[in-house]
């Protein structure tokens, strides 16, 4: 890979004319309002008034605005640069990455491996995570058309929207970065396990085609990717790479030429450190969840979810987009899922699947990645109860997914006083009742509505055919039986992660398709990978297995420049 | 510390409420009676009533700042002493967790001119009274 990839005779690809033409940028602002239209950016966005008063008052590129200059975004305002005299410390390394995550981490390290001078500054008093599952291709084991099937299966998932060269990337260097990432995080004495193959078990073969895998898990929960990357962290420290915790980043520093040349962080004691950067700044801090303008703006689906982290506020989005970098367009890719309320082996299980109030509401062979599509709404709020009786174990035993036994649904059950292990305590779901009334009570649903609902369910099954929803006749079981079982799941955003332009270097592109020197964005920030409505479930561990890997690949391309 | 004068106080305590998000449209408080009139609502201060000026934690530069969290320290005590304190609090240490450690803001939960509110909820049914 060329550092300076894009040439001036050379056409951007597709997936980048078209972040461009409408994306969000300073550039495609600017260039309009000089050429006179919509410089104070009228719009029509109801439930953001604050937002009219700043379209009126919009003073040129003091608030950031969308690609076609119709929406001014209030919830990216220019900060006032802070002035020299405000800073109480200037630092000097080769690179600065700002956030310590699942990217951020790794980068840094990698860089420290190949031989710079590494800070990484971090909002939080450590370093932070989720999820447990990392995935790459062990290319030994995987033959090449396995390989180019899987990346068209992964662009499939992301409705062909994503740009196939950062998937591509992902698909060749996956697993070298992911056992790297295994064996630097068990040097800084972490329990990671490389569960390798066994945990991609529907896609071993992929169009008739073998692949292998490298799939770390840093578990079972309460031990997450968060401690992982604490670890990971000590092996980082043990480097040369310096931490410097509760700092958030408040501005780049960039010169006139429009090079960053470092990234200012503000102390606990609210003084500001001035980080420089002579090969250049990595940002790496996470999606912008927490915000809930920018929410509401870039992803309104997501508007009545919880939400599953705290503090991502897209700080490294305001930081790129006041850089020059491009917003990928409005209809961002969401992660939401319920791995805890109840075993995670059995949240894709086609059981009975009713809605908070007890109404039945889909085909359940739908995926649990994809079932908040039908929960938006304020009411239902990503809540929704899976329901089976007491022969769940004979009666679904063909079925995909792997079922637990009643006595290992006890450590689901926060009615149960029994001693929970590899669970979060607090987020365990899981009921069993001798009636559906009471298990209604239990799972929070109308008590009336869940009766009708199995009645009415029941039928089908015994009638042989789905004729509400269709849904195969191997997959309707009746319920009958008691006990009766209800796992209560709230699906929440774990991600959004949709980002900002990059190229295969993962530096910031402009507006005009051009890298910006010394910018480079990864994680969640980074954008070009996703694309669809949700997240998909092909990969276990993609999102944090790509995290991994152009983290890796980052720290080094910018240590080495 | 030198005691205020009435008019800088005034001036402080409106640039206070102003930063508590509360706005200059209600009427500043005279005196410090006034203020404390309207104890039991969000417009009080726990430390004033304790005779602690704005300037204490708000710092006399003109333009008044947020407080950062180590200004609640220089008083309170170091923040693993005060999760040591809590370690025993039922469902979980209030003041020790996974997402900060021993390091959350102390301005996340504890208000000063403000509700306080309890962040846990409702991810987690950790039902605290804040103070």
């Amino acid at each position: 890979m060329s550092q300076d990839h894009f040439q001036e005779d050379q056409e951007p690809d597709q997936y980048t004319k078209q972040t461009i033409e409408n994306g969000f940028s300073r550039r495609s602002f600017l260039s309009r309002a000089a050429g006179g239209a919509a410089a104070a950016g009228l719009f029509g966005l109801s439930g953001l008034p604050a937002m009219a008063k700043d379209a009126a008052e919009a003073k040129g590129p003091e608030l950031a605005t969308s690609g076609d200059g119709g929406a001014t975004l209030s919830f990216l305002p220019k900060p006032k640069p802070i002035r020299d005299r405000e800073i109480s410390e200037t630092l000097t390394f080769d690179v600065v990455v700002v956030g310590a995550g699942a990217s951020g981490v790794p980068a840094a390290l990698s860089a420290a491996e190949n031989g710079a001078k590494v800070a990484v500054v971090q909002k939080a008093p450590f370093a932070l995570s989720q999820g447990n599952t990392g995935a790459g291709i062990d290319l030994a084991a995987s033959e090449k058309a396995g390989v180019e099937a899987l990346v068209a299966r992964l662009i499939a998932d992301s409705n062909h929207r994503c740009n196939p060269k950062l998937v591509r990337q992902w698909a060749y260097h996956s697993g070298e970065a992911v056992k790297w990432v295994i064996d630097r995080a068990k040097q800084g004495g972490s329990p990671v396990v490389d569960q390798g193959s066994p945990a991609q078990r529907a896609i071993l073969k992929v169009n008739g085609y073998s692949l292998g895998y490298v799939t770390s898990f840093f578990g079972p929960k309460p031990y997450t990717t968060g401690d992982g990357m604490r670890h990971l962290a000590k092996t980082a420290e043990k480097a040369g790479v310096r931490f410097f915790f509760r700092m958030p980043a408040v501005q780049l520093v960039q010169n006139r030429a429009g090079e960053i040349q470092g990234v200012i962080a503000r102390g606990p004691d609210g003084k500001y450190t001035k980080f420089l950067a002579t090969k250049g700044v990595i940002l790496a801090t996470g999606d912008y969840q927490n915000n809930k303008a920018m929410s509401d703006y870039f992803i309104p689906d997501v508007k009545h979810f919880g939400r599953k982290q705290l503090d991502k506020t897209g700080d490294g989005f305001a930081l790129a987009y006041w850089a020059g970098g491009v917003i990928e367009p409005i209809g961002h890719t969401k992660m939401l899922h319920d791995f805890d309320a109840g075993p995670a082996s059995m949240c894709d299980m086609p059981f009975l699947a009713v809605d908070r109030k007890g109404r039945r509401f889909v085909n359940e062979t739908v995926e649990m990645s994809l079932l908040n599509n039908y929960l938006r709404d304020a009411e239902n709020a990503g809540h929704y109860s899976q329901i089976f009786d007491s022969n769940y174990m004979t009666q679904a035993a063909a079925w995909p997914g792997k079922l637990v036994p009643p006595e290992g649904l006890k450590n689901y059950m926060p009615e149960d006083p029994g001693p929970k292990k590899g669970v979060f305590e607090s987020q365990v779901n899981t009921h069993v009742a001798g009636t559906i009334e009471e298990l209604a009570r239990k799972i929070e649903a109308d008590p009336a509505t869940l009766a009708a609902t199995v009645k009415r369910y029941n039928e089908l099954v015994a009638s042989g055919k789905d004729s509400d929803f269709g849904k195969p006749a191997d997959r309707l079981i009746p319920v009958l039986q008691a006990p009766f079982y209800g796992i209560h799941r709230r699906v929440r955003v774990s991600a959004i992660c949709s980002g900002m332009l990059v190229d295969e270097n993962h530096q910031a592109l402009n507006a005009e398709g051009k890298p910006i020197k010394g910018l480079y964005l990864i994680g969640n920030l980074g954008g070009g990978f996703y694309g669809g409505v949700d997240y998909p479930l092909t990969v276990f561990g993609l999102s944090l297995g790509r995290c991994y890997t152009f983290g890796y690949l980052t720290g080094r391309h910018v240590a080495k420049l | 510390m030198k005691p205020m004068t009435i008019p800088k106080a005034v001036a402080a305590l409106l640039v206070l409420l102003m930063a508590a998000g509360l706005g200059a449209a209600e009427a500043a408080p005279k005196t410090k009676a006034t203020a404390k009139a309207t104890a039991g609502t969000a417009r009080t201060s726990k430390h004033a009533d304790k005779g602690i000026t704005c300037a204490q934690c708000h710092g006399r530069a003109a333009k008044k700042e947020l407080v950062p969290m180590q200004q609640c320290l220089s008083c309170h005590g170091d923040t693993k002493e005060l999760a040591a304190r809590t370690a025993k609090v039922k469902p979980t240490n209030p003041h020790e967790n996974r997402h900060f450690g021993t390091e959350a803001d102390c301005n996340r939960c504890h208000h000063e001119h403000a509700v306080s509110e309890n962040l846990c909820l409702p991810c987690h049914k950790f039902h605290f009274k804040v103070p």
